[in-house]
């Protein structure tokens, strides 16, 4: 509780109440240590795996470590979800991360190249970009095409967030091709009426029927919001589809166990629950 | 001038007031009670209470010397105590991890003798005090300031020594300031989200605190953000309110 001041201004309430600030700071320490105890270390295989992971990936990984924790006895999966140039940033800071969940080729990229990675990285996951609108679609939206029709409300998130950069990509494409043309791309640029902290931003402004349109990733159309919008897919040619890579961090405390969620997340089971929450598989079928 | 009052109670009650009609709408409460909630908010409760213990047993003393001495670099440290208002949270966060991680300017001696700070709850308290201690320490200095001397001196003069002229004359007198300049470092630190998820990750019921939690239901879930909002705003508003109960009692009795 703030403000611990004692109410009594006399000598012997001001040393009680020090006396009480001291005891609560030592028992708020001793609660406050650890990072977390290791699994139970009577079971086959006990420890802890700590994954580093996309926010995007909060749904399917949460559900994958309760699967895996099933599987092996007395393991703790411990995961910390946080934008993967963030994460990114720990590692090469030193984070005590075994496994890289990243949704951006180029953060993996970086970490790779500070030497930080135990074999190279593989594709777990791809994502699609849609334009989604608000279920009652109030601009009339039916196609890709219309985006571009004069006064449409589009938002987009900031420049720097991956699904904006791959929404450009998607618009320059769109520039080269004939049924669109350049004059498309401008249109729909000039429609943009605000940018959005991240992609959730956006995507929460369709949502509350603030803006008529936005471009995001298939998976972040989740349970809550699938009935409150309605999706516009983007023609195969145009899109991009972001790849998702994972890697064991050098360094891992049990780099065998790493290696079994990497694996768990690439097998068929992995690739359901993926697929569960919105995402594409990793590969093509050959 | 109540016009004034009342445009900015207006200001600030609409929002949060539509925070609270979009749960009652979506029927969010139970979010409210998920485990993400509650672990988040015993994690809240505990680090900030740790932060302010800690910021009240070493920002007092410190902020008395400010107030009171006037030596050479005081100023530069006065300075120094007011730099982490201006530093954008995530700034703040990388500062402490180039400190105090793994491969940190201090961390890494730290680590070699088996200590690690970053990613654990500690680092949670440590990016709260960080970011929370100009907000104490400025209000209790001016508090102090306020506080005149010669009363100070006349307790002196009575005969009690500096410890207790400290306890029973200047703090009685600084309190509201005090209690004014924890409630607002308090209430930095609860809403502490940069520094945290750079520092001390996000591990649920390690880590995980208020807003990291909201962030991350954000990412999944709207209305569970929503109400998670909703929660932690009631939890505030009972504290402040409680708080300032309780001194304007305790400083009636004393008058």
């Amino acid at each position: 509780m703030p403000g611990k001041r004692g109410g009594r201004g006399g000598f012997r309430g001001a040393r009680g109440t020090l006396a009480l600030l001291l005891g609560l700071a030592v028992v708020a320490a001793a609660s406050c240590g650890g990072a977390g105890g290791e699994g139970n270390p009577g079971g086959e295989r006990g420890g802890t795996l700590t994954v580093f992971a996309a926010s995007s990936l909060t749904d399917a990984f949460g559900e994958l470590a309760r699967d895996f924790e099933k599987r092996h006895e007395g393991v703790e999966v411990r995961a910390s979800y946080a934008s993967s140039s963030t994460l990114a940033t720990q590692i090469i800071q030193g984070a005590p991360a075994d496994v890289f969940a990243s949704a951006d080729q180029q953060q993996m990229q970086n970490v790779a190249d500070e030497g930080l990675l135990s074999g190279k990285p593989r594709v777990f996951a791809r994502n699609r970009e849609v334009v989604i609108a608000p279920a009652d679609n109030p601009a009339g939206i039916r196609g890709f095409g219309d985006l571009s029709r004069p006064g449409i409300r589009l938002v987009l998130a900031a420049e720097e967030v991956p699904a904006a950069e791959y929404a450009e990509q998607i618009l320059r494409k769109a520039s080269e091709d004939p049924s669109y043309g350049p004059e498309f791309r401008r249109a729909v640029l000039d429609n943009i009426v605000s940018r959005e902290e991240d992609v959730r931003a956006a995507v929460n402004r369709v949502v509350a029927g603030d803006a008529d349109a936005t471009f995001c990733y298939a998976s972040d159309v989740t349970p809550d919001v699938r009935e409150k919008v309605r999706i516009i897919e983007i023609p195969e040619e145009l899109n991009v589809v972001a790849t998702y890579p994972i890697a064991v961090v050098r360094g891992a405390k049990d780099p065998g166990l790493a290696r079994e969620w990497v694996e768990l997340v690439l097998s068929g089971e992995g690739q359901r629950v993926l697929r569960k929450w919105g995402f594409m598989p990793a590969a093509r079928e050959p | 001038m109540v016009g004034a009052l009342g445009l900015l109670a207006g200001f600030v009650a609409v929002p949060i007031l539509s925070l609270v009609l979009w749960t009652v709408r979506e029927d969010s409460w139970h979010a409210m009670a998920s485990p993400v909630a509650l672990e988040a908010l015993a994690l809240s409760v505990k680090t900030t209470s740790a932060t302010m213990v800690l910021l009240v047993l070493v920002g007092t003393p410190a902020a008395y010397l400010l107030a009171r001495k006037d030596f050479p670099g005081a100023r530069a440290l006065n300075t120094l105590v007011e730099l982490p208002v201006v530093l954008p949270p995530s700034a703040a966060g990388i500062a402490l991890l180039l400190a105090f991680g793994r491969s940190g300017l201090l961390g890494e001696r730290l680590y070699a003798f088996g200590i690690e700070l970053s990613f654990t709850t500690v680092a949670v308290v440590m990016a709260e005090v960080f970011v929370a201690a100009p907000f104490y320490v400025r209000q209790a200095a001016t508090g102090f300031l306020s506080v005149d001397r010669s009363i100070e001196e006349a307790a002196l003069v009575d005969g009690a020594d500096r410890v207790r002229a400290f306890f029973s004359v200047t703090v009685p007198l600084a309190f509201p300031a005090l209690v004014a300049g924890a409630i607002t470092a308090w209430a930095r630190a609860l809403g502490e989200f940069g520094a945290t998820i750079i520092f001390a990750g996000n591990f649920r019921g390690i880590t995980q605190t208020i807003p990291l939690a909201i962030y991350s239901e954000f990412q999944r879930n709207i209305d569970a953000a929503v109400a998670l909002s909703v929660l932690v705003l009631g939890f505030a508003f009972t504290v402040i309110l409680a708080v300032r109960h309780l001194t304007r009692r305790a400083t009636e009795q004393r008058g």
